[in-house]
This record gives C-alpha cells, structure tokens and sequence, in this order.
C-alpha cells in the first residue's frame, strides 16, 4: 500500500467520525435553551465573567473559536449552524468534511469495495443540496438525523463486507483517534460548566439540562444512568467519558481501540516497522496514564489540565502517525 | 387583525367557557402572543406537513396505547392524539398550583398514613368510619405496617380543571398508579424538536431533571439505606395499555422493567432472576393494581405478581412505590374529604379548592342531588377511566331515571358533582383554531426528603367537539404544557 493510500484511508476514518460527532453535538445543542453566563479563562490568567450563549458553547466545543469570531462576529443561532454544517470556507464544517471523505474514497476507488464509494458520494451529493434555510425552518433534528444515518450506513458497510486487511485498519484508526480528540473537547466544555456548580452535592438545577446534553451528545445518557443512577454531576459526566470501559464513545474505549487497529496493521519494510513499533508504545504509554489516573485526578482539576494533557497527547499520536507513514503527505487537521 | 386570522374565531364562542388563549374579546392573552403569532401565520399545507412528521415520529417511536374493545378481537394500538398548540401556564400561575399541590399531596400522604396506623382523622370525626371499611381499597394488610420514609406515594397525579372565570378546581386525585408520565416527555420532545425556534424562545421550564428526581426518590426509599439500590419497575407485561409509558420510564431512569415472573421471593426478600443469579431487590415501582402484587395476599388466582412480596414488604427488605392501600384516598368519595384533611393535618386553608361535591350516602346531598340530577355529573365511586357516569345536562330523561334508581339502590356508590364549565384551548383541526375542553394532571413526586411537581404536566383534550371526557381510553388527546419561567 502506498503512503498516500495510507493517509487517505487514515483521513477517511476521521472525517466521517468528525462529520458524526459534530451532526450529534450540535442537534443536542440546538434543543438546550439556556442562556447562560460561562467563565472564560482569560490567557492573563484571570477569569472574565461573559456571555457565552449555547451557540459560543457549539464552536467552543469544536475547537475553533477564533476563526469563527473573525469570520461572523457574534453568536446567532442561524451563523453557528450555518458555520459548522455548510460552511465551506470552515476546514471542519460538515460538508467539508464529507467532501474530503469522499475525495479520498475516490482516490482509492479500485481498493475499495464499491458500497463504500456509493454511501460516501451519495452523502456528499445530499449535503450539497441543502440550504441553510432547510436546517431552521424545518426541523434541524430530523436534519441530523439523518447525518448520522449516513455515518452509520458508512461505519455498517466497512464493518460488514471490508477484509481485515491494512485499508481496514487505518479507517479505523483515523476514526478512533478522532473520536478520542472529540469526547475529550466535549469533556472540556463539560469542565467549563462544573466551575459554575456550587461544589457540595446537590442542586445542579441550572446546568443540568447542559450535563444531559454532554451525554445525550454521545449517546452515552441510558448508559451513565446504568452505572451512575441519578448522581447527574459534572464529576460524574467527566469520569464516564474518560474511564468508563464499555461505553463505546469514552476515551478509555476509544483508545483501546486505536491500540488493537494499530496492531493489526502489517508492514515488510523493517524502518518503517520499527517507528510502527514506537507509536504503539506511544498509545501504550497513554493508555497506562489512562488506567492509573482516580477519580479525584478528574474532580481535582479544575482548569482542565488532564483533559489538556490528554488532548495533547491524542495530538502527538495524529502528528507520530503523519510522520511514520504519509511521511511526504500534508497533514490536514 | 386580517380578515384571514377573523374568519378562524367563527369557531369561537368565547362567551360561556374561559378560554386559555383569548380573552372575552377574542384578544390574544399575552403569554399565548408568540404561540398565536407562530400558528396564525401558518399555512395550512406547513400545518399538515408538521402533523404527518409528528404522525411518523410517534408510530416509528412506538408512542402508543392499547386499546382493547369488546367488539375487537385484535387490539387496537393507536397513536394518541396529540394536539401541537402548546397549552401555557404563566409563572406566577403555575407557583400556586405547585404550592397547591405540595400541600394537597403532603395531606393525602398524611391521611394515608394515619388510616393505615392511628386513625386520629376518623375518631376525631372529621371522616366517618364507613368510608375507610367499605372502602374497596382499604388494604387491612397495611394496618400498622411501616413503610420506608413514610412515603406512600411516590407519584401522584393530581388532575385540575378551570371553571368560567378561569380558577383552578382540583377534579380528582390519582394516587395508585398514575400514568401519562411517558406522554408528558415525548410530547415535549417532539414539540422541541418540530417547533424548535418557537419552543427555544418561549424560556419553557425544564422537565429533564424531573426524571431524575423521580430516580431519587426511589432510591430514597431503598430499605438500609443502600448506596447503590436494585430498583426494578414492575410491569403487567407487554400487552397492557400503558407498557409503551413503562418501557419509557425504565429506559429513562435505567431501573430494570421486570414482569412478576422475573422476581422471586426467598428468605424474607425479593431477589431478581438474571444470567448473573439472583439479585436482591430493594425497590419496586410497581404498575400494577394492588389485588394482582402477590397472590398469597390479594387476588389469588393473579398470575402477574409476586408470591411472597407482602411476607418481605412486612419484613422490611423491600420498598414499594406507591404503597399498597394508597387507592383508599383517591377514591371518589374520600375525595369530598380532602379539603378537610389539609385543614386536619396542615392547619392551613387548601390552596387548591375541590369541585363542588354531593356525597349521595349522606341525606341531605342525596337528596338534593336527585332532584336537579339534570344539573349535575354522577359518578361511581369504585371505577377509574370515565366509565360508569352520568353527565346530567347532556343525559336523556331515560338515562336520568336508569340513574336515580341505581343511586336509590346503593347510594354510597355514588358522587354528584356540580357540572363544572371546564375551559377550553385551541385545537388545530383542518387548519384552523377550535376550542376544545381541556384538563391537566400534574405530577407530584415525593422522596424521602424532598417534594416536587413537575412544572406544567399532560394537559388533556376532549377532542369531539363539546364533550367533556379526556380519558385517552375514551378517546382524549394532549398537548404540551409550558410553564414560563420568566
């Protein structure tokens, strides 16, 4: 397989993971009402009480803030959802990226089981269709609904007729890697808002419907109550989406996962072997941090730093995969 | 006002009924303004579209019921008829209703209480003596039994009217098994979902944490006060009418939904049959009528319960919600009592006023009820639903005189009650605004420590035009009910 073949298919993976996670992100948002005040670290580190709405809180959680400030200016509802779902000047917006998804299915086209193309395409051509008017005024949640049937359709036909070769893992990888970045910034979000809640036990009466939303944003809502019942606490929140071992969208899962598609994928040439060998130490070594890290690291971290560190980490990982094997490839996050 | 928007209130007459959205003059009442504004402008093929998703949205969501008719040899599973007109509640409205309904609850939960240990109420003669014995629900096995926290009812549902002037009226208390929780949900999500901008600016008060209140207070309950409490929701099984709401309410809360064949009694306890062994179980939410919980103690023949509960209720090993034997307060007659009560066990004035009510085994009420049984609505005491009553002022001579004989007979089956003018909304049917008469049941939860009434509730819909029946069994419909919160 070539190098690019590799950093396509690595890509793919990604893109559609990004492209679900945000349909799932901003669907849940969209039905939160509050408008509420979030503390904004400050770079100076100070703190500065201001108006961050829910729509400051979507492009918060997807990492680019500034480049959204600089092209709309404030947060209304019809920017933001515009901004992240049609945007085409946006490098993370839905339809960029199922663009790129299926740029790269195409470049792979005689690789690749036919299906595969049909879905990718069949999406794009879909989502190019829409205006932002559709989103609005009828209902954004059948909207994104129907994303994530697309991704699941995606994820079912590699899942069901992919052989278990090399292109398989590095789809796979791409989407785990992803998926770990993404619940981690939503984690962040979710830190954001426990600096607000009064720390005794009990009345998380104004963030709650934001803490529903965190789990409801990965599907993770019916299962957190298995094992946490009704202690809906941003503690508990942070602890599910990084610790919890069986919830498929947790960063303990996600990793774990990134670890066994890693090591399936197989290489004859020795160099390349050997830097193969250090990124899987790489995921081992986070791996063990994950598994060592208590429940108090999380509730003791105010600011974030372990989600921080956990993040950069994931970076490193994206950064170690680019320079093993796309090596001439430009990264494009 | 355009000429368009004039000819939809020929379908009002506002004159006899309070209506929610207009005022006597056929004015917008102001916290209706951007709901009128939103549906108004609406064109009535967007109106149709919105209902056919709805329509999709709920049969694929499994959002239905079961209607069993004698005349039908296949069950009907229909979906219930929902009306996407938000009813809506002003803040300062809905903060007496809540204080109303805590302290009508708190009484009930009170009285219960006392029946089941001192029976103070009754000798101190506010209540006669044959209203508990000749009770069908007065449980003899809860005499003296000690229920976790003394909570009885978990949840209530407490369903209240607005007569002409616009006042609120409490009709009846539903104190076994309330259902309706599932509809309340999914009619918020759907109208959040399909009517997002509208809803998203109206500032609507959470629901959401509700459920998790309601989770709270079951485990509050958990007898030695576990940290981490089995709680099981035990259902008739999937054929029952409500087992949609059951399934929901599970699923939401992520307590087990268990059939009486799915629990064993041993030891004193009740444990739970799965691939891990047996589990003990610390607290039921049961959604089943007290005669089917255990067949040693009830109804003997009743394949739906659980041999033995009662043993390990007695023993203290299990916590059931509601209690057993709460049905003694909800009953019709005992509901004549209840302003009575609040006074008994609060000291304070009801908040929330009874409808008018003739006890008919009392003379003087009987009496006066049988002369102006056309005035009047007649009710049986024993039976829930909207069967088995009489609407006076839309009855036939016939029917009347079937009905004075049968009071004749046994008149301690009966309540008469004055015929309220229940107040109307706006339905939308064939693209335009027709009042209807509605109701609302609110939803009181209770804990070991805390009370809490779900803010809004189901507001239910007589559909035909003019009828005063709601019952989804008798055909009724809903809406969502928004509680503002500025």
């Amino acid at each position: 397989m070539l190098n690019r073949n590799a950093e396509a298919l690595f890509w793919i993976g990604r893109y559609m993971e990004r492209a679900e996670n945000h349909a799932r992100l901003i669907d849940v948002h969209f039905h939160l009402q509050a408008e509420d005040t979030l503390a904004i670290p400050r770079s100076d580190g100070g703190t500065i009480k201001q108006t961050l709405c829910k729509w400051g809180r979507i492009v918060d959680a997807l990492g680019s803030r500034s480049s959204y400030e600089q092209q709309y200016g404030s947060y209304t509802e019809q920017d933001v959802v515009h901004y992240i779902t049609l945007d085409r000047d946006n490098a993370n917006s839905l339809v960029t990226c199922v663009n790129h998804a299926r740029d790269n299915v195409r470049t792979l086209r005689e690789k690749l089981p036919s299906e595969l193309w049909d879905v990718t395409n069949g999406f794009y051509l879909w989502l190019r269709e829409k205006q932002a008017g559709d989103l609005t005024h009828e209902s954004p949640h059948q909207f994104f609904s129907r994303i994530k049937e697309w991704t699941s359709l995606f994820h079912g036909i590699t899942q069901s007729v992919m052989p278990r070769e090399n292109e398989w893992h590095f789809i796979e990888c791409g989407r785990y890697l992803e998926r770990t970045e993404n619940t981690l910034r939503i984690m962040q979000s979710a830190i954001m808002t426990r600096s607000l809640s009064p720390s005794e036990e009990g009345d998380n009466f104004e963030i709650y419907p934001y803490l529903q939303a965190v789990l409801r944003s990965v599907s993770g809502y019916q299962t957190f109550r298995r094992y946490y019942a009704d202690g809906v606490s941003p503690d508990a929140i942070i602890e599910f989406l990084v610790l919890n071992e069986v919830f498929p969208r947790s960063v303990h899962f996600s990793l774990h996962e990134l670890d066994a598609h890693l090591r399936g994928i197989e290489l004859q040439e020795k160099q390349l072997r050997s830097a193969h060998d250090r990124i899987i130490r790489q995921v081992v070594k986070l791996k063990a941090e994950l598994a060592c890290l208590e429940r108090e690291d999380l509730q003791m971290d105010p600011e974030g730093k372990v989600t921080g560190h956990l993040l950069q980490a994931a970076g490193q990982l994206g950064a170690a995969f680019a320079q093993t094997f796309f090596r001439f490839g430009e990264v494009s996050a | 006002m355009s000429m368009a928007m004039q000819s939809q209130f020929n379908f009002y007459d506002s004159q006899s009924f309070y209506d929610e959205m207009f005022d006597k003059d056929l004015t917008v009442r102001m916290h209706y303004e951007g709901v009128h504004r939103t549906f108004a402008r609406m064109k009535p093929p967007e109106l149709a579209a919105r209902h056919a998703t709805m329509q999709q949205r709920m049969l694929e969501e499994g959002i239905t019921f079961t209607l069993y008719a004698q005349d039908q040899s296949e069950p009907l599973e229909r979906t219930i008829p929902f009306d996407y007109i938000p009813r809506i509640i002003p803040r300062h409205e809905w903060e007496s209703i809540e204080r109303g309904m805590k302290q009508r609850v708190k009484a009930l939960n009170a009285f219960i209480r006392d029946i089941y240990h001192e029976q103070a109420i009754v000798k101190d003669g506010i209540i006669p003596r044959s209203m508990i014995i000749g009770n069908t629900y007065f449980r003899p096995e809860m005499a003296g039994l000690h229920v976790p926290q003394n909570v009885y009812m978990t949840a209530s549902g407490i369903d209240l009217i607005r007569d002409e002037k616009g006042r609120y009226f409490v009709l009846e208390d539903n104190l076994r098994t309330p259902s309706g929780f599932s509809y309340l949900y999914k009619g918020r999500s759907l109208m959040s979902e399909l009517f997002s901008e509208l809803y998203l600016s109206s500032a609507v008060a959470d629901i959401e944490r509700s459920l998790n209140i309601f989770l709270s207070s079951l485990r509050s309950l958990a007898p030695s006060g576990k940290r981490d409490p089995l709680i099981v929701l035990l259902t008739p099984g999937a054929y029952n009418s409500a087992y949609f709401e059951h399934a929901f309410l599970a699923q939401q809360m992520g307590i087990h939904l268990v059939e009486g064949r799915d629990l064993v009694y041993k030891d004193h306890k009740i444990y739970l049959r799965d691939l891990r062994g047996l589990r003990q179980v610390d607290v039921i939410y049961r959604r089943l009528d007290d005669e089917y919980l255990d067949p040693l103690a009830f109804q003997s023949d009743s394949l739906l319960g659980v041999p033995g509960l009662m043993n390990a209720y007695r023993a203290g090993n299990i916590a059931i919600a509601n209690a057993p034997g709460t049905g003694v307060a909800d009953d019709k007659a005992v509901y004549a009592y209840v302003p009575d009560m609040i006074r008994y066990y609060s000291g304070e004035e009801p908040i929330l006023d009874n409808v008018p009510t003739y006890v008919l085994a009392r003379k003087e009420d009987r009496e006066y009820a049988l002369a102006n049984l056309d005035q009047l609505v007649v009710k049986e005491t024993s039976l829930s639903g909207g069967y088995g009553m009489l609407i006076g002022p839309a009855a036939s001579q016939k029917e009347i005189h079937t009905f004075a004989d049968a009071i004749r007979r046994d008149p301690s089956r009966y309540i008469a009650q004055t015929t309220m003018k229940l107040s109307r909304a706006p339905v939308m049917l064939g693209g335009a605004m027709q009042p209807r008469h509605i109701d609302l049941r609110v939803f009181v939860l209770m804990g070991g420590s805390q009370m809490h009434v779900i803010p809004g509730g189901l507001t239910r819909v007589a559909l035909q035009e003019g009828s005063l029946v709601v019952n989804s069994s008798q055909g009724g419909g809903v809406k969502d009910t928004w509680v503002l919160s500025r």
